[in-house]
């Protein structure tokens, strides 16, 4: 019992938060692969410039609710600059071609940042501190906010994506964007704001997560492997199903931290993907014929 | 003169092999000239998987490296003739690459690519953390490999002959599979997977078979490099060399073979230079890569037919 509220209930929440966090950064390359057919490989810089715009807005503003609204929006920008200057020329193009021009942004974005802000291992400091007891042990309240600030944001995109019309838009985009530009709507235009709320999905990602890892430039790199395994374990192009693998995948990364070092959790999360694919080739959610 | 064994082909390696002869060419310039050989010779074993069977391999640095690991093991140990050490290679490869082919090419597209990455990175991270292999440092200072008896391979001039013989002979094997009967079933996997299934051909079976192919020559080629470097890293299986790869094929154009050994040897060569005049040399890569998947999509040589008009969005 007390092994149980010492450690094994700490590890599941550390599990939860991160997988939360991690179903942002996934979440938004699902997207993005589904409507342009574009596995980003930029999706962890982008992840990484959060954390870092983070930093600067900080640094000028000493506050760290006023960074977690500018960052986002700057990667936001960023994004759709991006997007119209080197997806939306390639958008009918083979899949082959967006993986390996995102592979070079990314490069650019990883040596910008270790250009303009070094590249030792920064720390941003928790805006808030303390902690709450909680089910008999005592949580950090940071990550209780983290835990709150990303299950609203899932539950925001979620609304986003069922009960609005932008968000139907978007999911009609994934079906048939030809259907939808013959009806009349700016596809291109659609797939621009897309990926910069994709962009800053990650980014706020990054920030959120800052405090409670370090920030340094190849950050995004590590993500992005975890964010892939996530997508392709809750099944390609399944929102869902992302959100529910990058639980699961921080979950059990967490709870195998209590049991072994840090380079077997890693084989031991390939180990999960490996065998899942096996059972389920498709993912949890993934369909036949989709995006394939 | 046949399909294989071209004139051209002839003259290109006569050449290359008269390239240490030159009185300009210091020893420096000959070990560069072995890496970007070298990496001529793995960027065109990937494009027979790229370019003519359209699958996107990201793991293709795990091939390399184990190779390159067999032989550092295998030195390391005193083992020093080169054929135990390729024959090392091939095994360890092999195995590896079976395993590898057998999930990967159950899937197309984007899942394929990400399958090989995922792969490769448990070897990377097997590697990176194992303390009888030197963990991060990986395996450093080993002796001179031996041809044959009284015959090591020790000065620049040996070295790069070495890599040469070898670019020939993959060159040869990948120039005989593209003509072959089976290298035109790939090409029609490629166009339309659905219809080579549908004409009796066994898809899998022919993925697997040109992935094999394919990650059998970069696991030797991986298994020269020690030869030449005197250490095997972690850091050569990372999964951005495997991008390096691709970047490779892509300036010198799919499916061409000889376009993908150009890309690696501008590749090399542009990073040895870029690298020694600015150290944000990963920028100027990265645009230059941008640059061209925008504007010269088919490489230095490549098929305009990958680049035709699309619908919007369409299966990979």
């Amino acid at each position: 019992m007390d092994y149980l509220v010492a450690v094994l209930l700490p590890q599941l929440l550390h599990g939860l938060v991160f997988g939360a966090a991690l179903g942002l950064l996934a979440l938004g390359l699902t997207v993005i692969f589904g409507l342009l057919g574009v596995m980003n490989f930029a999706h962890g810089e982008l992840y990484m410039l959060g954390a870092y715009a983070g930093i600067a807005v900080v640094g000028l503003t000493h506050s760290f609710w006023v960074a977690l609204i500018l960052a986002p929006l700057s990667v936001a920008a960023l994004g759709a600059v991006t997007e119209i200057a080197t997806l939306r020329p390639i958008y009918r193009r083979e899949p082959l071609y967006g993986l390996i021009l995102t592979f070079g942004l990314a490069l650019v974005f990883r040596e910008g940042a270790r250009q303009i802000w070094g590249g030792d291992m920064r720390r941003i400091l928790p805006p808030v501190t303390g902690s709450t007891p909680l089910l008999g042990m005592t949580y950090p309240n940071y990550r209780l906010f983290l835990l709150g600030a990303s299950s609203v944001l899932l539950l925001a995109i979620w609304v986003f994506f069922t009960r609005t019309r932008a968000g139907v838009l978007v999911r009609a985009a994934v079906q048939d964007a030809e259907m939808l530009d013959g009806l009349g709507v700016n596809v291109p235009r659609l797939f621009t704001l897309t990926f910069a709320g994709s962009a800053a999905l990650a980014a706020l990602a990054g920030l959120l997560l800052a405090p409670v890892f370090t920030v340094y430039p190849q950050m995004g790199v590590e993500m992005i492997l975890l964010a892939f395994i996530v997508v392709i374990l809750g099944g390609m192009g399944s929102m869902g199903g992302s959100v529910v693998a990058a639980l699961v995948i921080g979950i059990a990364q967490s709870l195998f931290a209590l049991w072994m070092n840090p380079q077997r959790v890693a084989i031991a999360i390939f180990g999960i993907m490996i065998v899942v694919l096996i059972v389920r080739p498709r993912g949890f959610f993934g369909r036949e014929g989709v995006l394939e | 003169m046949s399909r294989v064994v071209t004139w051209r082909a002839l003259v290109a390696f006569g050449a290359l092999a008269a390239l240490p002869a030159l009185p300009l060419t210091s020893k420096y310039y000959l070990l560069l000239a072995f890496d970007a050989l070298l990496f001529g010779a793995i960027a065109m074993s990937l494009d027979l998987l790229i370019g003519y069977t359209g699958l996107v391999s990201f793991g293709h640095a795990a091939f390399y490296g184990l190779g390159a690991y067999a032989t550092a093991i295998l030195l390391e140990r005193g083992v020093l003739s080169v054929w135990a050490c390729l024959a090392g290679a091939f095994v360890v490869v092999s195995l590896y690459a079976a395993i590898v082919s057998y999930f990967a090419t159950a899937r197309r597209g984007i899942y394929f690519a990400l399958l090989t990455l995922v792969f490769a990175e448990v070897v990377y991270t097997f590697f990176r953390y194992t303390q009888t292999f030197g963990g991060s440092d990986g395996i450093q200072g080993l002796p001179d490999a031996v041809l044959w008896r009284g015959v090591p391979i020790d000065t620049p001039e040996r070295k790069y002959y070495l890599v040469l013989v070898y670019l020939a002979v993959a060159y040869a094997v990948c120039r005989v599979v593209v003509t072959s009967h089976f290298g035109r079933v790939l090409v029609a996997i490629r166009e339309n997977e659905d219809r080579a299934r549908f004409l009796g051909y066994s898809v899998q079976r022919y993925k697997m078979a040109a992935c094999m192919i394919s990650a059998l020559l970069t696991g030797l080629a991986g298994a020269i490099y020690p030869i030449r470097s005197a250490f095997a890293t972690p850091d050569l299986m990372l999964w951005t060399e495997s991008g390096e790869f691709i970047i490779s094929v892509m300036i010198g154009g799919l499916g061409t073979l000889v376009g993908p050994i150009l890309g690696g040897v501008f590749f090399t060569l542009l990073r040895d230079k870029v690298s020694s005049v600015v150290d944000w040399y990963f920028i100027v890569i990265g645009v230059v890569l941008v640059l061209i998947v925008l504007f010269m999509p088919k490489g230095l040589l490549g098929l305009r037919r990958l680049v035709g008009s699309r619908p919007w969005r369409q299966a990979a």
